[in-house]
């Protein structure tokens, strides 16, 4: 039998390097991420920050330069008739409108082609921190003032406006955008409380949304905008039980849902969950350790899966990507591998980062 | 020759005056695009831009999606298209058949089916779809969400009990036919009555006896219990047969945890030195990676 291909150790460089080149072009796979561009620009930035290298990657010109870009995306009210599109302000995660690129924003966006989104906007908001802005240049209110028009009548919120994609994840992202905005105002705080109660099941996970199956990944996102809106005894049925819920997902790495294989990225999403619960050292650090490094890939990244053997005895190794590169990563920061800078679990980006919002942006000094 | 690079290629676009993406001087994370997805979205911008709703414009909209199937706005554009010309939405789901089949874990594709089929009125094709996608991943999760508004916007609670008792035949450890079986007991219009609450626990306890290191009956079995305002005592007699048949599943014995916890907290001795003891068995040998759990549910009871 072949001997295991994976690497016993943490792949530091290879991971710069991955992710390095991945910021200035993402591959063609990546197409099919058009829309959400924003949320692979925060993987390489964060997981960059996260391997405390990004300082040293970016001169002050590249950063700026980034900074402008971003600012491109932001959809602002219309100079005459702001009430015409006010539903639509916040960031769209790429200019594939065809808008002319202006880094003073959009001002004439429309529907269907020009909306922001709220992971988009969450990821933007990320990026800029990490980039080093003041956020001086965000338009809060505009972005505040939508969080209604995107808020559905069962709590939950909608990802850009009128879309029906709407559940849990895009709670998590309003929560966060409120947080580092420093404004709770746009929305109906005990909406998403009854909302995130009514998405908890039987075995006291959290699904996307209600009657459906708990999963890992949207359990983080209700315990994170929990956190962030100080009200996790109050939102969560049992917090015992939801704990007990994570430690159960744990077989080696961890699973999303009972009885699913093990997968990288939920060794964010429920080890992030359980730090936010206070149990993260209750799991078993050495089994996910040993999980993540098995799905690092020899070219750097981690991929979901550790490689496998087919039927002829061969290990098969699965491709790495950027969000199970990043995930992967954050993963090992919850951990405190060393040489990783640590992360904040609930805004998911680093915690001198967190520090750099309060301290320096324009929303928290105030 | 790709049929798509033959499309957008045609001189029926020859009026159309493309739109490139204008990405800045040095745009952040840039994406190497195909061609082909360049020039096609070059055709949409310029067409959004003259908000055109024409038959072409639905080819070129199957023609992005083709390419990348997550283009929510190219889905909405296409939503308005159909309405515009008033196009056969039978037909329009043979499309959406091929492509969830080929992105069965896209998000868009389904939510487009639901606006189609709501629109249609018509859930024929619904189930045996769903069935269809369900046969290659069963646990598929936008599978599951789709098949319960379906049932619920169009009645179709009959037969959803026997589908997931097969599900349950073919794999007892598909958690989520047991979460469906949950959703079809606890949300169907008949009333639920004591008998039915019983025959679910019998149910989940036969399934428990074939496997008693599958979590998904221990947890379906727990959340009926507390849904119905039983008592986890009721555990009891399936946790003692099977220990007594040398059966130590970690389910099995957390399980004796926490009815022994239970009475612990009335003032029993006896069972909190019997929940000590499993606490310790489960962090030492039957649950060891979450050993540290079950030492610290020890020590607090340990403190009662």
């Amino acid at each position: 039998m072949a001997t295991h291909p994976s690497p016993a150790e943490f792949a530091r460089e290879k991971h710069v390097s991955y992710l390095k080149t991945c910021l200035e072009i993402l591959p063609h796979e990546y197409e099919s991420s058009d829309t959400n561009r924003m949320t692979f620009a925060y993987f390489c930035l964060s997981g960059l920050e996260l391997l405390d290298v990004l300082d040293s990657t970016l001169t002050p010109e590249r950063r700026r330069v980034w900074i402008d870009w971003i600012y491109a995306q932001q959809i602002l009210p219309n100079l005459d008739k702001p009430a015409e599109n006010e539903q639509l302000c916040g960031f769209r995660g790429s200019p594939f409108s065809g808008s002319k690129f202006d880094v003073n924003g959009v001002r004439d966006a429309q529907l269907p082609v020009d909306a922001a989104n709220l992971a988009m906007t969450y990821t933007a908001l990320c990026c800029l921190l990490l980039l080093k802005d003041d956020l001086s240049r965000v338009n809060r209110p505009a972005i505040i003032n939508a969080l209604q028009y995107l808020q559905n009548e069962d709590g939950s919120f909608s990802q850009t406006y009128q879309s029906m994609e709407s559940d849990i994840r895009f709670v998590y992202c309003a929560c966060a955008i409120s947080y580092i905005l420093n404004d709770f105002s746009g929305f109906n705080v005990a909406k998403v409380l009854d909302y995130i109660k009514k998405s908890q099941t039987y075995d006291y996970g959290i699904a996307q949304s209600p009657d459906q199956e708990s999963h890992g990944g949207s359990t983080y996102c209700a315990i994170s905008a929990l956190r962030i809106l100080n009200r996790i005894d109050e939102g969560l049925l049992s917090k015992d039980k939801t704990i007990f819920w994570c430690l159960s997902r744990q077989i080696s790495g961890f699973q999303g849902r009972p009885n699913k294989p093990p997968d990288t990225c939920y060794s964010f999403w429920i080890g992030g969950a359980l730090k936010l619960l206070g149990a993260f050292d209750l799991i078993d650090f050495d089994s996910n350790r040993t999980f993540l490094l098995t799905t690092q890939s020899r070219h750097g990244g981690f991929s979901k899966w550790p490689p496998e053997l087919n039927r002829f005895a061969e290990w098969i190794k699965y491709p790495s990507d950027l969000l199970h590169t990043y995930m992967g990563i954050a993963a090992l920061s919850l951990m405190r591998e060393p040489g990783l800078v640590d992360l904040d679990p609930a805004i998911n980006i680093s915690k001198r980062t967190i520090d750099r919002l309060i301290n320096e942006s324009v929303f928290w000094r105030e | 020759m790709s049929s798509i690079e033959n499309f957008i290629d045609q001189p029926i676009w020859d009026d159309v005056e493309p739109i490139p993406q204008d990405d800045g001087p040095d745009p952040l994370a840039p994406i190497a695009y195909s061609h082909d997805y360049s020039r096609a979205m070059d055709l949409f911008r310029a067409i959004t831009r003259k908000k055109e709703l024409s038959e072409r414009a639905l080819k070129l909209t199957e023609t992005i999606i083709e390419l990348n199937p997550a283009h929510y706005t190219v889905w909405n554009y296409r939503q308005q298209i159909l309405t515009a010309i008033d196009y056969d939405l039978n037909e329009e789901l043979n499309f959406v058949d091929s492509c969830a089949e080929q992105n069965p874990k896209n998000y868009q594709v389904w939510h487009h089916r639901q606006i189609v089929v709501d629109k249609l009125n018509d859930s024929s094709r619904e189930l045996p779809f769903i069935n269809g996608i369900l046969d290659d991943d069963s646990k598929n999760y936008h599978a599951w969400s789709y098949r319960q508004w379906i049932i619920k916007r169009f009645n179709l609670w009959k037969g959803e009990l026997t589908f997931v008792s097969s599900l349950l035949e073919k794999d007892v450890r598909n958690n989520s036919a047991w979460n469906q079986r949950y959703f079809y007991i606890f949300n169907n219009p008949e009333e639920v009555t004591e008998g039915i609450i019983n025959s679910e626990i019998e149910y989940a306890i036969e399934k428990i006896r074939l496997t008693p290191h599958n979590i998904s009956p221990w947890n379906y079995i727990k959340g009926v219990i507390e849904k119905s305002g039983k008592s986890i005592e009721i555990l009891e007699n399936i946790c003692k047969e099977l220990q007594n048949a040398d059966i130590r599943s970690p389910h099995l014995l957390g399980s004796l945890v926490d009815i022994y916890e239970n009475r612990a907290r009335a003032g029993s001795n006896k069972d909190k030195q019997e929940a000590i003891k499993i606490c310790t068995l489960l962090a030492d040998e039957h649950d060891i990676i979450r050993k540290k759990y079950w030492e610290y549910r020890k020590h607090a009871i340990a403190a009662y």
